[in-house]
């Protein structure tokens, strides 16, 4: 539970904005080095381009591989953020506050990225002019909108904005504090991007009425996002595998479960770097463990239908398909590490305090958990495509290339390289939450006991 | 020429203190104002309450957005009807997935909108203001039209115990 | 600017004070007795109604217990009381899964509809009979029973039932061992000799306090499970697999979630009639029902999606099973029913709850639980009934050829249905007179947790979370 710990503002302040103020000393080389990573990543993406898709191992009939698998889990991470900041700020769950901003950053970074691959994946990316936008006014050609592969774009760009004007409506009182603690140029861009913030009660009334509003408006986004990325799989019938009406919700509760634990991953490194042990506490990595049990249970129960229902049909070649999922080389080795990866090694663990309050623990069994959420979703893609059936006239095995697993690694170093070089300008914590948290929370006796208990309003 | 001064509290109860001398020494409400470096329970300094519009702007924008969106993905169609899949060429179930999402967009924008708005921000001259207040310090700004009530104000201040009063 | 500060100002009223832990145990328990006269005449009507529907339902099976076809409305109404009966206690489980406060004086009259899962079992008892047995000549029908012994479904189905009536009973059992003991101190007659036989020695040690913790998070725990398995067991068995193939992974995720908007919609009509005519107004708070107001709201959203995650992937997918299984259940005889139900489970559901000020009242959140359960009534005809409609000797096809004709329910189903309702209302009504329609012990812990106090100048609420 929630244990108080009294903490002044000053000494909030100095803690917080220490990435801001002061630079940690591994700041600049762990940027240097994953800016080095990115670039190599850069310069790949451009040789792809330029040489064609060839260089991948993408091949008939297997066209949507690790690129497509990437991208939906790149979508999923994004998930975290809404999750988080949302859900549990519409239901006051009072160990939120220091991960929202995290959180939220981690929807806006991993969105960002999740889009690269689609246009990529399409081999000529300037073609995307034809089938997104702009509308070709001019020749009288649109976009065809009963495609999911339009509404897809439509929703992750929603989802993209909508987040990023959350984020940053919340820095608003943040950078407002940052602006008084600096000088110079980075006082006159703290200026400018705090807009005039004061911290009236009309301006603070509108942090909370204005956050809550945004989170009821965001969660249906971020349901309809996965769900529609869901869709681009579900509605073709003709891939085994895929033509499931589950697939929505599955993607939706698998993505919550992989976002959620990268915000862990993220909190135990936010922890260790830059030494916020009296913000992010063992507390806040119980709380999430055991919202991690009840979503990890709940996409459990969703992949048990999944599998339920696609052996319900007694297709013979969709029960062939699963028998080369689940027991065929390679797919069944992929298949068992997803399976431990992502429910049975962490799940059973967190089920003890001692782990959940275990930052490395948690932090491993959260690196877990995404090892078997990728590997979930590449079991969900590529299967349906690469298992042969009749009519098709060439076939071959899909092996990733080495271009198609930089690309891949570029993706993690692009996402931290991004969080870093945020982190250098903007707190990860949100200051105001931080300090909320301290007048919104009281001990109160009962009897002898000292019971941790929440402020809140009156009607 | 309106004035303003700002009395500067390190605990809440002295600057709640404050506003209470400040209504009885028959300020109005409105011309006095409390500034917090975090948010408090509303009425905690028995501060006026701040009404607001914020709800109109959601439903404003979702509105737009809808009408957009039902402009775009039936006339797009209808000037290009190529028909896919077998489908409609106004397929609505399709149609409706886009017009979700536009609306919920316009609906979004329109609501950070209505949040800058209704924080009265951008605002860039924001007037007397104490970098402590970041800090966990309570400023209480009074407003004048007419500077003869200054003294009045400062003697509300100083009696409520600030530590320190600022003019602008 | 002044005025409207002036005005608002006023709105700022402390929140009622607690009432004194005594007075909650004297006022409550008495509320098990003296009821009105008005209570008393729609107990007996209700009452009645329920003999008529059994008696009809024996009748029918007597009569048309050879013809599947014409059970459709008993099936549809064993899924709605399964969601009614079986969703509205796990209102009862909020407090162990989030340590919300609200939802404390209120778990007890989620609870009681346990023991209305009795209406369900009484509704399955003829169904299973009728339900055709999983191989007929050697041909094995599509369920998920893939190579289960024949009659699978039937027993694991009342199984599952009669578990989860179990479980619900003790899971209410656990929670009310204080308040037994509060009738047997403070009750009379044959409830204070009962009470004193169910407290089984209750006087409220630390160690009796743990294990009645530790059992409530237990039983709460296994009832989720076994509410999950058996919608599934449900809504698969007696449901999808009667139509060759409808496969849709989702309907069971479907089925409970809409039975989880109908139990909260059930809780919701309960509450309202006891504070309004048990005169519980200060313990039944407008909180709880903000509360269950913003829950119902967030359900009546879940429904629309999972409908609609199921349905555009049968829109598009356009084969020939894809095609047969919309027009069964939603072009084709039941389209009314379809749009009557999308109409009463959703859109108005949706319009009435979004606005915070309906969700901070009554009369109009009981009309929204009202129109709820109507259009889930509906709903669960729109699927039942159709796939109760296809005669046996289709069963085997690849797909449906062959959409049958809307089946109108008859004398029989308006009665059977008419007495399943009555049923659930009668058995809550009647427990009622058992045991307090409010928890006691959770009303005083409520009180304990949650202090009004002044917050510098403001008023607010200090709510306390123990582990």
């Amino acid at each position: 539970m929630q244990q108080r710990r009294e903490l002044d503002q000053v000494y909030t302040n100095r803690k917080l904005l220490n990435g801001q103020l002061d630079t940690p000393k591994w700041w600049l080389p762990t940027v240097s080095i994953l800016g080095v990573v990115v670039l190599i990543g850069v310069v790949v993406i451009a040789t792809m381009i330029n040489k064609g898709l060839g260089v991948t191992g993408l091949a008939r009939p297997v066209y949507w591989g690790l690129f497509i698998t990437t991208f939906v889990f790149w979508v999923g991470i994004s998930h975290a953020g809404i999750m988080i900041s949302a859900i549990l700020r519409l239901t006051q769950a009072e160990w939120r506050r220091p991960v929202t901003r995290a959180a939220e950053l981690l929807t806006v970074f991993s969105l960002l990225t999740a889009l690269v691959f689609p246009l990529i994946h399409a081999g000529r990316p300037w073609r995307i002019a034809y089938w997104i936008m702009p509308y070709d006014v001019a020749r009288g050609i649109y976009p065809n909108i009963r495609s999911p592969l339009i509404m897809d774009p439509v929703a992750i760009s929603t989802y993209l904005t909508g987040s990023t004007l959350f984020l940053y409506i919340a820095l608003l009182p943040d950078l407002g504090n940052l602006r008084d603690r600096t000088t110079g140029w980075k006082n006159a861009m703290y200026t400018v991007l705090a807009l005039g913030w004061r911290g009236n009660p009309r301006q603070w009334k509108m942090q909370t009425v204005g956050g809550i509003l945004l989170s009821a408006l965001m969660l249906p986004i971020f349901v309809s996002v996965h769900s529609i990325v869901s869709w681009d799989f579900a509605i073709a019938a003709a891939v085994e595998g895929w033509h499931s009406t589950i697939f929505a919700p599955y993607f939706v509760i698998g993505a919550v479960h992989s976002g959620v634990s990268a915000v862990v991953t993220m909190m135990a490194l936010m922890r260790w770097l830059w030494k916020w042990d009296d913000f992010i506490r063992p507390e806040h990595f119980d709380a999430l463990a055991r919202l991690l049990i009840v979503v990890a249970t709940g996409w459990l129960a969703f992949t048990f239908l999944e599998l339920t229902f696609a052996l319900y049909g007694q297709d013979a070649p969709e029960i062939a398909l699963r028998e080369m999922q689940m027991f065929q080389w390679p797919w069944n080795a992929l298949f068992i590490t997803f399976f431990l990866t992502a429910y049975l090694i962490p799940v059973p663990m967190w089920l003890f305090k001692r782990v959940r309050t275990n930052i490395a623990l948690m932090f491993w069994t959260s690196i877990l958990v995404n090892v078997g959420m990728w590997l979930e979703r590449f079991l969900i893609i590529v299967p349906g495509l690469a298992r042969r059936t009749p009519f098709v006239y060439t076939w071959e095995a899909y092996r990733p290339s080495p271009v198609e697993w930089t690309i891949f690694i570029w993706s993690f170093a692009w996402v931290t390289f991004l969080m870093l070089l945020f982190s250098r300008f903007f707190p990860l914590v949100p200051l105001f939450e931080a300090k909320e948290s301290q007048v919104f929370t009281d001990d109160v006796m009962i009897g002898r006991a000292k019971v941790p208990a929440i402020v809140r309003e009156a009607d | 020429m309106t004035t303003s001064i700002l009395g500067l509290f390190q605990q809440p109860e002295p600057a709640a203190d404050a506003m209470d001398g400040l209504k009885e020494a028959g300020f109005e409400l409105g011309t006095f104002d409390v500034l917090t470096g975090t948010p408090y329970p509303e009425g905690a300094f028995g501060e006026h309450v701040p009404q607001h519009r914020l709800f109109r702007f959601p439903a404003f924008g979702a509105i737009i957005g809808f009408t957009l969106s039902v402009f775009l993905t039936s006339v797009t169609q209808l000037a290009y009807p190529m028909v896919t899949g077998g489908k409609p060429i106004l397929s609505i179930f399709a149609m409706l997935i886009i017009m979700y999402e536009m609306t919920m967009l316009a609906g979004v924008i329109a609501t950070v909108i209505g949040i800058i708005f209704e924080s009265r921000l951008p605002n860039m001259k924001p007037g007397i203001y104490d970098t402590r207040i970041t800090e966990g310090w309570i400023g209480v700004v009074i407003t004048f039209d007419d500077e003869s009530k200054v003294a009045d104000a400062e003697s509300v201040l100083n009696k409520a115990g600030a530590l320190e009063i600022k003019h602008a | 600017m002044t005025n409207e500060a002036v005005a608002h100002e006023s709105d700022h009223h402390a929140p009622p004070p607690n009432v004194a832990a005594d007075v909650v145990a004297r006022e409550l328990v008495a509320t098990t007795t003296g009821a009105s006269g008005r209570f008393k005449a729609w107990t007996w009507i209700l009452g009645i109604l329920s003999v008529v529907g059994i008696a009809a339902l024996i009748v029918k099976f007597i009569d048309q217990g050879d013809d599947s076809t014409k059970w459709g409305y008993v099936a549809a109404m064993v899924s709605f009381l399964l969601s009614v009966a079986g969703g509205a206690p796990m209102v009862a489980m909020a407090p162990v899964m989030a340590k919300a406060n609200w939802v404390r004086p209120i778990t007890r009259i989620a609870s009681l509809f346990s023991f209305a899962g009795i209406a369900t079992l009484i509704m399955l008892i003829p169904l299973v009979a009728i339900l055709p047995p999983l191989v007929t000549e050697g041909a094995r029908r599509r369920t998920i029973w893939y190579m289960a012994p024949d009659y699978s479904p039937h027993i694991w189905s009342t199984l599952g039932l009669v578990l989860l009536l179990l479980t619900g009973i003790m899971l209410f059992y656990s929670a009310a061992l204080p308040d037994f003991a509060s009738m047997r101190d403070h009750s009379t007659g044959w409830r204070q000799r009962l009470g004193k036989r169910l407290a089984r020695g209750w006087v409220g040690t630390d160690v009796q306090w743990r294990t009645l913790r530790m059992r409530i998070g237990m039983f709460g725990t296994f009832y989720f499970l076994i509410l999950v398995f058996v919608n599934f067991l449900i809504s698969t068995d007696f449901g999808q697999s009667m139509v060759p193939g409808w496969r849709d992974a989702i309907f069971p995720m479907y089925h409970t979630v809409s039975g989880f908007q109908a139990g909260v919609a059930g809780v919701v009509i309960a509450l309202y009639f006891s504070r309004k005519y048990m005169k519980l107004e200060k313990y039944i708070h407008l909180d709880a029902f903000w509360s269950l107001g913003r829950l119902l709201f967030a359900l009546t959203l879940l429904w629309i999606y999972f409908f609609y995650s199921s349905f555009i992937v049968f829109w598009y997918g356009r084969s020939m099973n894809d095609i047969a299984t919309l027009d069964l259940l939603i072009k084709g005889p039941m389209i009314y029913a379809f749009f009557a139900g999308m109409i009463l489970l959703w859109f108005v559901p949706w319009w009435i709850l979004i606005w915070n000020k309906v969700r901070r009242g009554t009369g109009a959140m009981v009309v929204g639980s009202f129109v709820i359960l109507l259009g889930l009534l509906i709903d669960r005809i729109r699927t039942f009934v159709p796939a109760w409609s296809v005669p046996p000797e289709n069963i085997h096809q690849k797909w449906l050829q062959e959409i049958p004709a809307t089946v109108w329910p008859d004398v029989f189903d308006i009665l059977i249905m008419a007495g399943g309702i009555s049923l659930v209302a009668f058995t809550v009504m009647m427990m009622t007179r058992v045991i307090p329609v409010l928890s006691v012990w959770q009303v005083q812990e409520f009180n304990l947790l949650a202090k009004p106090i002044r917050y510098i100048k403001g008023h607010a609420t200090l709510v306390a979370k123990p582990d």
